[in-house]
């Protein structure tokens, strides 16, 4: 379209054209917006559909699963890897807040997350957990701030929100499905399922264009980052058959299960 | 340099003195008057506030005079303890500029800050500082600046807060001044005063031998340390090992908000020192008293707050938001009278250098944000985990609140399988075979390669009923075996297996041996998060 009216060689054109897209000023659909600092999940998939090709630095991210034990965390943990060797940057420190169930050590160091950089927080109330979560997100020195919230409160997520922007840490918002109708105040919210045997990235909202389609990631395949550390064999799991009971899933505390 | 205090027996009171006062007057009174005096047999007065000094109450008025002149003011018996305090405070505040300062007893100091000028940016912002340094601390103080401290004092002493740089200009100016001003022998002034000499140029002038004959060396000599002709070599202040200040309050206070807004000062004076000493603080102790129940009434004991710090620290913002943190958490039992602050473990804390490139400030070696979680939602509430060398799953982590980085270096896996065991997998599933022969944990060689491990550990195994232990057992792939710890009584057989679940969650199972193998119950141990 609209080449008609330019008389001459196609390719000044569309040298042109490129010139003028190259403003900043102009936004095209399908673009993304521009993330600067992102910090490169460690999964190529993901990455290219991530704007800045990684996890936002300096904003929050709701990530929505159903149950634990589908690989989640390990979605998160080259990135973490990443950020705590990452010498140039004060920001080094992850801090969980209020985690579902203990965090297996031997896993994490496996993972090559730095055990020493690595604070839980354990909370009695969801306001303690809230004031904590915010005064991580604020912090000079912390990286990364994971939270297993219940909150629905979108006054707090808010807050949440503008204190990791302001603060420039990864947040991670884990929360559970059901506040996937509500609008998110997160700059990224992704919806995970398990998908045989992978892990099925929704993304649901990014800052750009929309993604129809899920990702299929494989969590235990990292690239990348951890040179020098064996990457896990994965044990082949059999096909469920259909109406196979519900196994025991162990109960969550009250505070994170209340969300749904 | 000199900073003479000039108010201090007065400002040391001030506030207490002041509310008493308001409450006696009346409110809406503006300022009611009282007075410091002297608690000699015959007490007279020694420094009356502007109320009292425009009713006519003087120093060196008997009390009784001062009563008629003023019939609504408070007497107070002067504390010198409390003004040796305010001077060591002040001091202490000092030497964060030069480490060359003073005492000269009771309410001023010298400070040598010629080698600092260029350290702080100059003459005028060093006096700036200085100056709001001892206006935040609410006092009155006078600062004179001359090369010779004698010089400076007589200067401050004659309210001449000029600053002078060279000698050729301090001498006509101390020429004129009164000898009194120098700290000399009364018994020599008295004498050269019957003789028509008051003043130091006069003095100087006066034949040495005969001066030093009648009045002594030692005047001669000072009158030499006065113009710098000879050293004045000065005592320098060391603050003392131990940090401890108590501040009564000027009303009993029920309200934690109002208590951090006084012990704010306290720590204003805590980092002073810290600063001083080169130290941090570990742990300190606020002491809230509440003395008038503590005596009388109710025999309530005085309450102790605890502060910890993951570090060594001397910020004050630091220090503050701390003690903010902390102090939200305290109940008080009655209202607090007295507050004192004490160090209990302090640690040596270097100075921080500087980048060589703006905005390249080294990285602050404390963890304020770990401290302020500590302090707000408890001791244990923040932990650290670590990876131990240990083959049983459950022992193969440890949680704590460990204070202070013990740097745990990143943890050899556990549970790793020895070389070959890859080998060993037979033909019932195993993949590997641990086996730990001797109770000696030591770690593993980095390089074995590691069986996967859950993120997420169950505090306790959850126990599968047998229903649903079929469907494990039919669902599970090879086993890894775990037996180890015979030697201490936490025997530990089992074959552990990840398990998907027709939900999609992946689990870490495993199923004791009975008396053989598989023959055992089921439990879930982890997630595979």
């Amino acid at each position: 379209m609209g080449t008609g009216f330019v008389h001459g060689n196609g390719s000044s054109a569309q040298a042109a054209l490129a010139a003028v897209l190259a403003n900043p000023a102009i936004w095209r659909g399908r673009d993304c917006a521009p993330e600067p600092a992102a910090l490169a999940t460690g999964f190529g998939a993901l990455d290219a559909a991530l704007p800045g090709r990684g996890w936002p630095r300096a904003a929050l991210t709701e990530i929505v699963l159903e149950r634990e034990g589908i690989g989640e965390v390990r979605l998160t943990l080259p990135a973490l890897a990443t950020l705590q060797r990452d010498a140039a940057q004060r920001k080094r420190d992850v801090v969980w807040i209020a985690p579902p169930y203990t965090p297996y050590a031997p896993a994490l160091a496996a993972a090559g997350v730095d055990l020493a950089r690595l604070f839980v927080v354990q909370c009695a109330t969801p306001q303690e957990a809230l004031w904590a979560y915010e005064q991580a997100l604020r912090a000079a020195e912390c990286g990364a701030a994971f939270a297993w919230l219940a909150t629905d409160d979108a006054r707090a997520l808010r807050r949440l929100a503008v204190a990791a922007r302001e603060g420039r840490t990864f947040g991670v918002l884990w929360r559970r499905p059901g506040v996937a109708a509500r609008a998110a105040t997160a700059a990224l919210r992704l919806r995970l399922a398990p998908a045989d045997g992978r892990l099925a990235v929704h993304v649901d909202k990014r800052r750009g264009g929309e993604l129809a389609q899920p990702l299929v990631v494989d969590v235990d395949r990292a690239h990348a980052h951890r040179a020098g550390l064996a990457i896990l064999p994965r044990t082949a799991s059999r096909p469920a058959p259909a109406d196979a009971p519900s196994l025991p899933f162990p109960t969550a505390p009250a505070q994170w299960a209340a969300s749904a | 340099m000199a900073v003479l205090l000039p108010a201090l027996p007065l400002e040391v009171f001030a506030p207490g003195v002041a509310r008493d006062a308001a409450q006696a007057a009346g409110a809406g009174a503006p300022a009611a008057p009282f007075a410091v005096v002297t608690g000699d047999p015959q007490p007279v007065v020694l420094a009356p506030n502007r109320a009292a000094h425009a009713a006519g109450v003087r120093r060196g008025q008997r009390l009784s005079a001062a009563l008629a002149l003023a019939p609504a003011i408070t007497f107070v018996v002067r504390d010198t303890a409390r003004e040796a305090a305010a001077l060591a405070a002040v001091a202490t505040f000092v030497l964060r500029f030069t480490p060359h300062v003073s005492l000269v007893r009771p309410a001023a100091l010298v400070a040598d800050l010629a080698a600092s000028l260029r350290l702080f940016g100059g003459f005028t912002r060093l006096a700036q500082g200085l100056a709001d340094g001892i206006a935040a601390r609410g006092l009155t103080a006078r600062h004179a600046y001359a090369p010779t401290p004698l010089g400076a004092l007589a200067l401050a002493r004659a309210r001449h807060t000029a600053p002078v740089f060279d000698t050729a200009t301090l001498w006509p100016l101390l020429a004129a001044l009164p000898l009194a001003h120098f700290d000399a022998d009364p018994a020599a002034c008295e004498l050269l005063a019957g003789s028509g000499i008051t003043t130091y140029g006069e003095a100087l002038a006066l034949p040495r031998e005969g001066l030093a004959r009648r009045c002594g060396p030692a005047f001669v000599e000072l009158l030499d340390r006065a113009n710098g002709r000879v050293a004045d070599p000065r005592e320098p202040y060391v603050p003392p090992p131990e940090f401890s200040t108590r501040l009564p309050l000027p009303v009993p206070v029920h309200d934690t908000g109002a208590l951090h807004f006084v012990a704010r000062r306290a720590l204003n004076e805590l980092a002073d020192w810290l600063l001083a000493r080169g130290l941090g603080v570990l742990r300190l102790e606020l002491v809230l008293a509440h003395e008038r129940y503590t005596h009388v009434r109710t025999g309530i004991p005085a309450t102790t707050v605890a502060l910890a710090f993951g570090g060594p620290t001397r910020t004050l913002g630091h220090l503050d938001s701390v003690l903010r943190e902390r102090l939200v958490r305290v109940e008080l039992p009655a209202p607090v009278e007295t507050l004192t602050l004490v160090t209990r473990a302090t640690a040596a804390l270097p100075a921080r250098d500087f980048g060589f490139l703006p905005g390249d400030d080294a990285v602050p070696t404390t963890a304020p944000l770990v401290d302020r979680l500590r302090a707000r939602l408890g001791e244990g509430s923040v932990l650290r985990v670590a990876a131990l060398a240990e083959h049983r799953p459950e022992r193969a982590m440890k949680s704590d609140a460990g204070a202070a980085a013990p740097v745990t270096a990143p943890a050899t896996p556990a549970a790793a399988s020895p070389p070959g065991a890859a080998a060993l997998a037979a033909a019932d599933g195993l993949t590997a075979r641990t086996r730990l022969k001797k109770p000696a944990a030591d770690p593993l060689p980095a390089s074995t390669p590691s069986l996967p491990r859950p993120l997420w550990l169950l505090p306790v195994p959850a126990p599968v009923s047998a229903l649903r232990a079929a469907t494990l057992a039919a669902r599970r792939g090879a086993a890894e075996r775990i037996e180890s710890g015979w030697w201490d009584g936490h025997d530990v057989r089992r074959d552990y297996h990840r398990v998907v679940t027709p939900n999609g969650s992946e689990l870490w199972v495993y199923r004791t041996h009975r008396r053989g193998i598989d023959d055992g119950d089921w439990y879930v141990h982890g997630l595979f998060g």
